[in-house]
């Protein structure tokens, strides 16, 4: 795909998570019925392992048994510790433990004490990085924080910590101010397609009647080629009828995300990351009703 | 007259120019891409700076409905709605007339359709166009014109040509622009020669800035066509442009050139490419094809374009069949192709190598027509 800069490849496992209804889970791994040809397939932490080496990102992430936050009872207990036995095969399996990082995804639902055995259980492989996986599926924001306020003070400092499937932009400022450092979601090239623009304010939808006339840009601060070349006005006439209002808005959404990155890698070293957090979130929530 | 049209080398009836506009200078032979509904399917306006695309064609039916002319017009025209600083060129919504007919009725008065907004009736005169076409703002407006298929025999044509000269001078009456706006008038006639010179000869007695053929690239056979083209040519006034709506293929473009011709407008580069078909020298290729799926070299080695610089056939394939990307990267690469050679065009005139060019040109091409080199060679 001719990308000079890094990769990470997930294992495979959230898709078990979404297309529940065609997977059945076992101690082997995870059976699809594929997509394809309906034939059934299974995936192995050995055989998820197998393909990442071969796709050759930077980062790879291990197989886990991964559910939804929203389910209780002993299910998550079992995906928690079957986790915990996939990764020492997923880290058998690894041919290139020189070029490909391997990190470890911490489960355990919303349950502390669940949670807590995970992330020793994985600390004790010394891996490379870690990530804190089975959020941004529908659970409240307050349980959503105090996991992840939970799996970084247990983490070790000296190594990433890796959010996944987040998100939106308050909750990668909110993450970052607990002490995780990366994140991935679809959320902004997804509702890009929808006419949905990120920005300072929360979002702008260019779909809307009153951006038919709006001569102003996107985001008058932001600095992006489609902010600095193309009006409200012009895109409201695309979003609503060709693919190109999607390709500009997606290039917006995710230059206001890498912004953000920017900002917030900045304002901690140069010592300004309160000021900057407050700044943030007067602007989304001017009235100070911030969750 | 708001243009400049400078010939600066020839070959026979083949000539290269230089096109003065308001908004750019431009050269000719010039393939011009056509972005409908103010963009061009697949590319921002820098990438079209970057492919070296000079004149882009606006389509004032589509334009005068979304997002009406009114509002391009308040918002300063749509070289700034859209962001284009180059030229444009709008088309009158004449050729919707053909393709949406069983929506349309044409009296003297103009063209009624059925609005595909709301229903409603919805009338398009000559002055009406004329008057949309000057808040869109382009460089180059075209005429009303009556436009009829090749396809079609009998009276109708006659009537079409007569009614197309009666329009043209309700077009000039109502251009409130003609020294920012070149306003072009179309032959039309269909296939039949006694009709195409009574029209150019009533066309050029208006003195316009420049001409189009029109009427054409509707499914004729080649041979009428390139016949039709040959003879407005060599009706047509030699120090203005010639416009040949509606093409084309890159084979055609080549000979049109060959016979006299300076500009041309087609979907077919984008289109095709949203159909996964790239444009090579050798004709085209098919990219979704299950040969491509392991090719790992570009589209066209011979290509300088960002597509063929970065990405592998290979690549494309697995994009073309499911991804939007794989219609973008291919429409960037089939217009840098187009460009190319509108580019290659000018300069193989200019350089006095134009037989050489055209001639390594069909050799490449596997599907080479003895007729159309013999029809190049004849001119």
């Amino acid at each position: 795909m001719n990308w000079p800069r890094a990769m990470l490849t997930d294992s495979g496992g959230f898709q078990m998570v979404s297309l529940l209804h065609l997977a059945d889970i076992t101690e082997k791994g995870v059976t699809f019925q594929s997509p394809v040809d309906g034939k059934p397939m299974l995936l192995t932490p050995e055989e998820s392992i197998q393909i990442q080496n071969r796709i050759g990102a930077d980062i790879i992430m291990a197989l886990d048994d991964v559910v939804k936050t929203t389910i209780t009872g002993p299910r998550i207990e079992e995906a928690m510790y079957r986790t915990l036995r996939w990764i020492d095969r997923c880290i058998a399996a690894h041919k290139k433990p020189n070029e490909q990082n391997l990190f470890g995804i911490v489960q355990g639902g919303l349950d502390p004490v669940l949670r807590d055995i995970c992330v020793r259980g994985l600390v004790e492989r010394n891996l490379p990085g870690y990530a804190i996986g089975g959020l941004a599926g529908g659970e409240d924001k307050d349980s959503f924080w105090r996991v992840v306020a939970q799996c970084t003070a247990l983490l070790p400092e000296d190594k990433p910590r890796y959010v996944m499937g987040v998100g939106y932009p308050l909750d990668i400022v909110v993450c970052s101010a607990l002490g995780a450092d990366l994140y991935d979601c679809v959320y902004p090239t997804r509702t890009a397609r929808f006419g949905t623009a990120l920005v300072p304010e929360g979002v702008l939808k260019l779909k809307h009647k009153a951006m038919a006339e709006d001569t102003r840009p996107i985001d008058p601060t932001c600095s992006c080629m489609v902010c600095k070349n193309y009006t409200r006005a012009y895109i409201h006439c695309l979003v609503t009828k060709d693919a190109m209002g999607s390709q500009l808005l997606s290039y917006h959404n995710l230059h206001y995300m890498l912004q953000l990155s920017r900002d917030l890698h900045s304002s901690i070293i140069e010592e300004r990351f309160p000021d900057f957090v407050r700044g943030f979130l007067q602007k989304m929530f001017p009235e100070g009703d911030v969750p | 007259m708001a243009l400049r049209f400078e010939v600066l080398g020839r070959f026979n009836r083949a000539r290269a120019a230089r096109l003065t506009l308001p908004h750019f200078v431009s050269q000719t032979p010039l393939f011009m891409p056509v972005g409908t509904q103010g963009t061009i399917k697949g590319l921002t306006t820098n990438q079209l700076e970057e492919i070296g695309c000079q004149i882009i064609l606006g389509n004032t039916y589509h334009l005068a409905l979304r997002p009406t002319s009114e509002l391009i017009d308040e918002l300063g025209g749509l070289h700034k709605f859209m962001n284009w600083p180059r030229a444009m060129l709008t088309d009158s919504g004449g050729f919707q007339m053909v393709s949406l007919l069983h929506l349309a009725d044409i009296t003297e008065k103009g063209v009624t359709f059925q609005s595909p907004v709301d229903g409603k009736p919805m009338l398009l005169t000559p002055e009406e166009s004329i008057q949309i076409q000057n808040r869109i703002g382009a460089d180059i407006i075209m005429a009303l014109d009556d436009v009829v298929k090749t396809t079609i025999t009998g009276p109708r044509i006659e009537e079409a040509m007569y009614r197309t000269l009666r329009w043209i001078d309700r077009c000039i009456a109502a251009h409130k622009k003609p020294n920012e706006q070149n306003l072009f008038g179309i032959v039309q006639g269909g296939l039949d020669p006694v009709l195409r010179d009574i029209c150019v000869r009533g066309l050029v007695e208006r003195n316009l800035p420049g001409y189009a053929i029109g009427g054409l690239a509707g499914g004729e056979d080649k041979d009428s066509f390139w016949r039709v083209v040959a003879q407005c040519t060599a009706l047509l006034p030699e120090d203005k442009p010639r416009y040949v709506m509606g093409v084309g293929y890159p084979l055609d473009i080549v000979v049109c050139s060959a016979l006299g011709a300076d500009l041309y407008d087609c979907v077919y580069p984008t289109r095709t490419a949203r159909f996964g078909t790239a444009l090579v020298p050798e004709g085209v290729l098919k990219l979704k094809h299950k040969a491509m799926a392991e090719d790992t070299r570009p589209i066209d080695p011979t290509c300088s374009c960002m597509v063929c610089k970065n990405y592998t056939r290979a690549y494309i394939h697995c994009l073309v069949t499911k991804d939007a990307m794989g219609s973008q990267l291919l429409s960037y690469h089939n217009l840098h192709y187009m460009l190319q050679l509108s580019r290659d065009l000018h300069s193989s005139i200019i350089e006095e190598r134009f037989p050489d060019f055209v001639r390594g040109f069909l050799q490449k091409m596997v599907n080479a027509e003895c007729e159309c080199s013999r029809k190049e060679r004849d001119s």
